[in-house]
């Protein structure tokens, strides 16, 4: 075995620990653009273990949704955000509820509970476990997000972070979805982002910010 | 052979600490399109400081003037336990990793006190602050290494090294990742680099490791900038001791320290550039933002012990 492919069968298990790095990271930054920087480096991240995936198991599918991922993920998506976060012209602070050293602890306790998580399925998987626990850390922390941010433009950071932990669950378990359905679901994202820009610009014209913690009194 | 090739690794750090120093400014200097000081720079700064009259202030007691001797003992003694050519150091048979963390925070401690013993103000505010953040770097510091120790199965950083030379490089396992990453900060917090403190100026409210040494001048200050400058060059050795082992000589041949010597060379290099990098790139934290930095680093630290347990590879 040639010293490529040793480097592709190991690219699964060490690339999960450096999306665990971005996890961390993402719990502890303050502006938006920083997260959405780190949501760009994720996902290139992803897309590098899809390539790896297609190298190894010689699927060219695999490489066509690396080659979207990295289009629209890495950079169609986050230069949108840029984009949005230039217009607004709010505030770039995330507006957390929580610390950074208390989101930095319970993103790295959702790391711990991932890793419970897949454990039993260790044994009957060909992967291993940094794999298998990566996909479910991203869609515990992409939820955190969702919840603990109030800046609008988060909650639809949290969601891509979510989609990017399932797209990567099909691909660690399944070598991925069919083409047809990843296509799909890049376009749901696509028009998630462009009903959120729509919407956030609403939210700032009537309200003046974009802290959905205060929508709450539009209860009538 | 082998004890010569430690004592020339003990040497090596005391004497190129000053050097690592003007490469990192040199570096910085670039990355600000300045033109920058020589990289020797800091040699001749020593020299000069050793030539000035020693001036003490008359409030002082013995502890302001003993300070700078202890504190560069036992930045030697810490220096002496640090691999760096091969898997092996000076004392390493003679302590295990707590003694070097703990020698390191001895010098820290006399440090603060004879910034307090000074009688200027902006001492004990140094001193303070100084307190604050070694208390909080101090756990990350020995969890990151309790991590290694345990994958390791050694407690002296040299058996750690040794393993670690062992090891495939694509076996990186996650531990590694994430106690260099916690490591990596705490020697930030530690050597009283950008974000937690500026190291270039002695004239913002915001200093610590300056505003600790306001009052010293000539011999003692000179000790106390080559012990600061020795921290740094240790730390960063430790750094690719522990993480980039590969490339340290295994036997001790004339050979082996031939390649080995340009390859920490290469190594201490690339992490100087990372540090330029992480100084010219970010703006230094308010003071109450450092106990987030550092909980940061805890926190990884924390993740990278349990992850010693998750992931046994």
């Amino acid at each position: 075995m040639g010293l490529v492919e040793v480097a592709t069968g190991r690219i699964l298990d060490s690339f999960s620990v450096f999306l665990f790095l971005t996890i961390l990271l993402m719990a502890v930054s303050r502006r938006v653009s920083t997260s959405v920087l780190l949501f760009s480096v994720q996902s290139a991240i992803i897309a590098g273990e899809a390539f790896a995936t297609g190298f190894r198991e010689r699927l060219v599918e695999a490489y066509v949704i690396g080659v979207l991922i990295v289009v629209i993920k890495v950079i169609a998506i986050p230069r949108a955000f840029f984009g949005l976060v230039g217009h607004l012209k709010t505030s770039s602070d995330v507006k957390a509820s929580t610390t950074p050293t208390q989101s930095v602890f319970i993103a790295a306790a959702m790391i711990y509970l991932s890793y419970v998580a897949v454990q039993s399925y260790g044994q009957s998987v060909h992967v291993s476990e940094d794999a298998l626990a990566a996909p479910i850390a991203l869609i515990l922390t992409g939820a955190f997000l969702m919840v603990s941010r109030k800046k609008a433009l988060m909650q639809m950071l949290g969601l891509m972070v979510l989609e990017n932990g399932i797209f990567l669950a099909a691909l660690t378990t399944t070598f991925g979805m069919p083409l047809v359905i990843e296509i799909g679901v890049f376009f749901d994202l696509l028009m998630g982002l462009l009903l959120m820009g729509v919407f956030a610009f609403r939210i700032r014209d009537t309200f003046d910010h974009l802290d959905v913690s205060k929508l709450r009194r539009l209860r009538g | 052979m082998k004890i010569a090739l430690n004592i020339l690794q003990a040497i090596l750090i005391i004497l190129g600490a000053p050097l690592v120093r003007g490469i990192v400014a040199r570096c910085k200097a670039f990355l600000q399109r300045r033109q920058g000081a020589s990289i020797w720079r800091p040699y001749y700064d020593l020299a000069k400081l050793f030539r000035k009259e020693d001036l003490v202030p008359p409030t002082a007691s013995a502890v302001f003037r003993v300070v700078p001797f202890i504190l560069f003992a036992t930045t030697i003694c810490a220096v002496a336990f640090v691999p760096l050519l091969q898997p092996a150091a000076l004392l390493a048979s003679h302590g295990d990793f707590f003694l070097f963390v703990y020698l390191l925070a001895i010098g820290r401690f006399f440090l603060s006190l004879g910034a307090f013993d000074g009688g200027s103000a902006f001492g004990g505010m140094g001193a303070s602050r100084e307190a604050l953040i070694s208390c909080l770097a101090e756990a990350p510091f020995l969890l990151s290494f309790v991590a290694i120790a345990i994958l390791a199965s050694h407690a002296d950083i040299a058996g750690m090294v040794s393993w670690t030379l062992q090891q495939n490089f694509f076996n990186v396992s996650a531990v590694h990742i994430l106690a260099f990453t916690s490591l990596g900060m705490v020697v930030i917090a530690e050597t009283g680099r950008m974000p937690v403190d500026n190291p270039t100026t002695h004239l913002e409210l915001t200093m610590i490791h300056e505003a600790m040494i306001l009052e010293y001048s000539g011999t003692r200050l000179a000790l106390i900038e080559w012990a600061s400058a020795i921290k740094l060059h240790a730390m960063l050795a430790l750094l690719a001791a522990l993480f980039f082992p590969w490339g340290m000589a295994s036997g001790a041949s004339v050979g082996f320290v031939a390649l080995s010597l340009p390859l920490y060379c290469a190594k201490i290099g690339l992490l100087i550039i990372l540090l330029a990098v992480i100084e010219s790139g970010m703006a230094k934290l308010r003071m109450y933002l450092v106990p987030d930095f550092l909980g940061v680093a805890s926190a990884v630290s924390v993740l990278a012990v349990i992850f010693t347990f998750l992931a046994k590879r």
